[in-house]
């Protein structure tokens, strides 16, 4: 599974949701949508009594093109909605509380393609995060009930299922795979934050590379979060600071990490199971955030600050092929990056740059393990190196959404050489052309290339694989015009050219290994509203 | 609270940016030179002063744990985790072993496993093309060639053109499944075990069968189990039925026509390499790592199952194409797992390979004299040495091969007292550690080239495969052992005394006795002339015999040397040197304890 498939762009969803909301019509959209959701997902059982609140998320999705602005002076006296962000002042109506609701949100992508040889249009990156448009089909739905019981304090329960594709019409298999993406309970107390539970915890993404290169957790644990600065200027400039701590397990079901083994029952007859390893990977991490925002426009910046602390103990494990014990060290990382944006406040435009170094353990993402070791099968000299920079500008009847990153990999192997040791990185731009308020056509265009440690088989360096991609994308978008805007649906046609090495990095059985140029034709949709995944 | 710094982390974003740059790992990634395309070389100048150390690279030396895929330690028939980063990491070793030369396992990748046993050997090829991934990849190959390179030592190659790992099945029964069966009643009708993989020879091909009767020949069918990787052989024509002769397995070594067209036992079928295309793909394929490699010999695999003119082909076209690239001298000799000496110097003719194992030696010298040396009732006079030496350029070739290693034959023999094919000399010697130290003795000295089985030097003593082929990491890589400072003292000797590599042979004592006689299990020869320089010399006086001090004396016969009268001979061996001196017509008493030998050189040419 790769890192790609892990992290879909629900977060960017409900970053721009202010974005979507802010837009009248989009509003009133919105909240028959939402109402229509909810009332579905819960049987009709909605408090009715209690006005639909879309609850904007705190943090922004691309960067800051989502931060939450100044709430609004006056909600539209006709939308039966209310928006209320964040450290707002509760409604002046007499004791208004406890208000309650049900939210549904969802995130997805579903595409079909052709790659007009008779067969099925196949992705085709050769990195960790290439241009997304062939990403395989996935899904989030998220049901939430919030509750405000107090001015002070309110909660929601976030629960959110993830559906991995391909799925059932196109398969024919009805047993889809589905995934507890989010499950977990939050608590406000004035402008202090608590939550406990399974849960995606991410920073900002770069969209068109599907990447979350900073902060991009999913564990099972805790965290808290509170503005610890606020002031505004004589000029009007504000300054806000924030703080995020968070602490997580898992345990992936790998013999690096758990062996459950069958052993002899202690009494009569038969086994009983035992757990043979158990080493949860602890994550910990601290998130310093610091947003200014201009007194004279919308603009501002945003500067995080970002660590982690990771640890794996000490353990054993039996090779059930050899039955002899095997000892896995333990191990401990860090991670360290910040991410500096500028947004305009307009429009989505943004513009963010990140900086990542992990080492060690945390050199892996939570979701993996490593599949090579030094000499004691540590990975304490594991290394990742991240330069990586998304942002967006719209202007008119243009638009331009882009991203690229530059990654170094080292496991902790001693060798010179192997496939784990390597650098790689993309480059995505999407320039649009939005030909009316709902139509618009997007080429997405791409360079990516990976050179990994080991022999060139079609020279005598290390292996250099490149692919350029080029994608025309004539969309409806019912929402109107913006990179983010969504859902989206569109049709599509690539043409990805393929050089040697690319070609190399295939079973020599594959088509992939021979063919220089792949076609994928088709058409899909994406979609995200409503949803919440961050505190 | 005022923030006087709005963005307080101004001056630690800086640093991030700067650390992210210079941090471990951002550098470009590269492979080290030496995992890069070597320029080919020649890296020897006389095969003879090397001696070869061959080397089960699964069982050497594990240097990297990331390949270790499905090794069962302990487990012979199953991969242990040796590796050539591994063999490259612990060169020092070998190197104070004496060791100039290593014979490594074939490269190549093989079918994983074959009836719960391990192609941890090399000898199971599916892929030509691939590196084994057990041992590593094409830049730790290169690695290990270029560090055995830096220290002068070389590096040869084993390979199999005869056959390929069991990559089919012949469809007896035309079912399309590969069965085991028992055919017949026992009464009316002979009982018969029939395996589709290794069928028995049938001169009109393996041939399907049903109740109604013959039905022709069997269909080759190539498994698809890409678990173990047992597909369809690379590259192209070895991939196909045409590729492979369909006689079955081999009943009769002595037939020709069974040896050359049936298969090795085991279901290892045999490759047709009559075809032109099966020759220019063996061809291509093999030289192709000694160029990608910088390999400087091949030791090719059971040659006598492979016709001889194929040999005449693979030869002239390995040699002409690496001579095109800089490389010359370029070794090939051939395992011919035969006693017949007329059979192994057949393949030596000119024209076609450099040398071959001296496998008539092994059993007529070290397994019939040395090893048998407990056995008073089966050991052998050493006369049995003269007698064999003495067809040497009758059986081999007597010209070195044109643009090949640049010896001939005859004096090219690679010499060896046991390998991975055969039970250790300890096993059969029981336990015999004199014997196996007199053994070595008489290898190192001999002409030709020595080559030792990896863990002689340790004293293993395993018996036929796989407990032959123990794991050598396990002795700590000791250098402190009798054996290994015996062999390592041989090598010294060789190294340092040019007549011990380079000089002509003559036995000048030899007997039939192996009993209380004088000169019982007795033999001596001298080192002399040849292509040596400046009159070197050295006498080899060997005792065979485990329980008497022998003397090269018979009643009234006396060993003669080549040396005049009056020279001083020391022997070199000893820690305390005995000096000889050469007696009225060159006659010379060397008297020697049990299994123990003695090397003498001139007086005036001892080297410090």
């Amino acid at each position: 599974m790769t890192h790609a498939t892990l992290s879909p762009s629900l977060q960017s969803a409900c970053k721009r949701m202010k974005s979507l909301v802010s837009h009248r019509r989009a509003r009133r959209l919105l909240a028959t949508l939402v109402s229509m959701s909810a009332l579905a997902m819960i049987g009709g059982v909605a408090h009715a009594q209690n006005p639909v609140v879309v609850h904007s998320p705190n943090l922004p999705g691309p960067a800051a093109t989502a931060e939450p602005e100044p709430p609004a002076e006056k909600p539209p006296e006709t939308l039966p909605t209310v928006i209320v962000p964040p450290g707002t002042a509760a409604p002046t109506e007499a004791s208004p509380y406890p208000q309650g609701k049900f939210e549904f949100g969802s995130y997805g992508r579903v595409r079909v393609a052709s790659d007009l040889r008779g067969g099925t249009g196949r992705p085709s990156n050769i990195v960790s995060h290439g241009a997304r448009f062939d990403e395989s089909d996935y899904a989030e739905l998220e049901l939430r009930r919030e509750d405000k019981i107090t001015a002070d304090v309110d909660s929601k329960v976030v629960a959110t299922m993830a559906l991995f594709g391909p799925f059932f019409h196109f398969t024919g298999n009805p047993s889809d795979n589905i995934g507890v993406r989010n499950l977990y309970a939050q608590a406000r107390y004035k402008d202090v934050t608590i939550w406990a539970g399974a849960r995606m915890y991410r920073g900002d993404d770069i969209y068109v590379l599907d990447y979350w290169p900073l902060d991009n957790q999913n564990t099972v644990g805790g965290g808290v979060g509170a503005k610890v600065y606020e002031t505004k200027a004589e000029n009007g400039t504000s300054y806000e600071t924030k703080v995020q701590a968070h602490f997580g397990m898992n345990r992936l079901d790998d013999t690096y990490q758990y062996q459950k083994l069958s052993v002899v029952a202690p009494f009569g007859f038969g086994t009983t199971d035992i757990a043979k390893l158990d080493r949860p990977r602890m994550v910990e991490t601290l998130k310093l955030r610091e947003l200014v925002k201009s007194g004279k426009d919308k603009s501002g910046f945003k500067v995080i600050l970002y660590g982690e602390a990771q640890e794996l103990s000490a353990g054993v494990y039996t090779d059930t092929n050899t039955h002899v014990e095997q000892p896995l060290p333990s191990e401990t990382g860090y991670l360290i990056g910040s991410e500096l944006a500028y947004f305009t406040g307009e429009r989505d435009t943004y513009v963010a740059l990140f900086l990542k170094h992990a080492r060690g353990i945390a050199a892996y993402d939570p979701l993996s393990v490593p599949l090579t070791f030094a000499g004691d099968r540590s990975v304490g000299d594991a290394s990742e190196s991240l330069v990586a920079l998304g942002g967006n500008y719209e202007r008119g009847a243009f638009g331009l959404v882009g991203g690229a990153y530059f990654r170094a990999f080292r496991d902790a192997s001693a060798n010179q050489t192997g496939t784990q040791k390597y650098d790689e990185g993309a480059i995505v731009l999407r320039p649009q052309a939005y030909i009316t308020d709902h139509f618009g056509v997007a080429l997405d265009a791409s360079y990516q290339a990976r050179r990994t440690a080991i022999i060139d088989p079609n020279g005598s360096g290390a292996l250099s694989a490149s692919v350029v991609r080029a994608a025309l994308m004539p969309y409806f978008s019912p929402w109107g015009r913006g990179s983010f805007k969504r859902p989206q649906i569109y049709a599509i046609y690539a043409a990805t050219f393929r050089d040697s090495g690319a070609r190399a990095l295939y079973a020599a059985e594959d088509v992939f290994a021979q063919r220089k140029i792949e076609h994928f034709a088709g058409i899909g949709a994406e979609w995200w509203f409503n949803s919440s995944s961050y505190p | 609270m005022r923030n006087t710094n709005p963005f307080l982390s101004r001056s630690v974003f800086g640093a991030l940016f700067a650390t992210a740059l210079m941090a471990p790992g951002s550098g470009c990634v590269s492979v080290p030179d030496e995992g890069k395309q070597p320029a080919l070389a020649t890296h020897v100048e006389d095969w003879r002063d090397e001696v070869i150390y061959q080397v089960l690279v699964d069982r050497y030396a594990n240097g990297d744990a990331n390949n270790d895929y499905k090794v069962q330690p302990g487990a012979l028939a199953r991969y242990q985790g040796g590796d050539w980063r591994g063999l490259a990491q612990n060169l020092d070793y070998v190197q104070s072993l004496g060791v100039t030369t290593l014979w490594i396992s074939p490269v190549v990748k093989n079918v994983e496993t074959d009836a719960n046993v391990d192609a941890y050997h090399g000898y199971w090829a599916q892929d030509l093309t691939q590196t084994n991934p057990h041992f590593g990849d094409l830049a730790d190959l290169r690695e290990l060639t270029a560090a055995a390179h830096k220290r002068n030592m070389k590096v040869v190659l084993d390979i199999v053109t005869n056959h390929m790992g069991q990559a089919f099945f012949y469809d007896m029964n035309l079912n399309g499944v590969p069965d085991t069966n028992v055919f017949g009643t026992g009464t009316s009708s002979p009982v018969q075990h029939i395996s589709e993989y290794d069928p028995d020879w049938d001169p009109r091909g393996v041939q399907a069968f049903s109740a109604a009767g013959n039905a022709g020949r069997a269909p080759i069918v190539f498994i698809q189990d890409a678990s173990i990787n047992r597909v369809p052989p690379q590259p192209g024509i070895l991939g196909t039925a045409a590729a492979y002769h369909g006689f079955g397995r081999i009943l009769n070594y002595d037939d020709p026509a069974q040896r050359t067209l049936g298969d090795f036992p085991g279901g290892l079928k045999d490759v047709a390499t009559e075809l032109p295309d099966v020759r220019a793909t063996m061809v291509d394929s093999y030289t192709r790592w000694v160029e990608l490699a910088d390999l400087d010999g091949f030791r090719i695999d059971t040659v006598k199952h492979v016709e001889h003119e194929f040999w005449q082909v693979f030869t002239a076209a390995v040699r002409a194409r690496l001579a095109k690239q800089g490389k010359n001298r370029f070794l090939m000799f051939g395992e011919s797992f035969d006693g017949n000496d007329q059979l192994l110097g057949s393949y030596t003719v000119p024209g076609e390979l450099d040398s071959v194992f001296y496998f008539s030696q092994h059993y007529a010298v070290y397994r019939d004299i040395f090893v048998n040396a407990h056995d008073p009732k089966s050991q052998k006079g050493t006369d049995q040495i003269t007698q064999l030496w003495a067809q040497k350029k009758t059986h081999y070739g007597t010209v070195p091969q044109t643009d090949g290693a640049g010896v001939a034959p005859y004096k090219l023999l690679v010499n060896f007292l046991d390998n991975h094919d055969v039970a250790r000399f300890l096993s059969d010697a029981a336990g015999d550690k004199d014997a196996l130290r007199n053994a070595l003795t008489l290898l190192v000295t001999e002409d030709g080239i020595p080559c030792i089985y990896y863990g002689t030097e340790q004293d293993f003593s395993g018996g036929n495969d796989p407990a032959n082929r123990e794991i050598l990491w396990t002795s700590g890589f000791d250098t402190s052992g009798d054996t290994f400072r015996h062999v390592a003292k041989l090598t010294a000797l060789r190294k340092k005394y040019e007549a011990l590599r380079r000089a002509d042979t003559k036995v000048v004592w030899s007997s039939a006795h192996t009993g209380a006689e004088s000169d019982a299990g007795m033999f001596a020869f001298e080192r002399a002339g040849g292509d040596v320089s400046a009159g070197g010399y050295a006498l080899v006086v060997l005792n065979t015999n485990a329980k008497n001090r022998g003397n090269t004396q018979d009643g009234m016969k006396t060993m003669t040397v080549s040396q005049p009268a009056g020279t001083v001979l020391v022997d070199v061996l000893d820690p305390n040197p005995v000096q000889l001196t050469v007696g009225t017509g060159g006659t010379l008493a060397v008297t020697v304890d049990p299994q123990k030998a003695r090397i003498f050189v001139p007086q005036a040419q001892v080297k410090p």
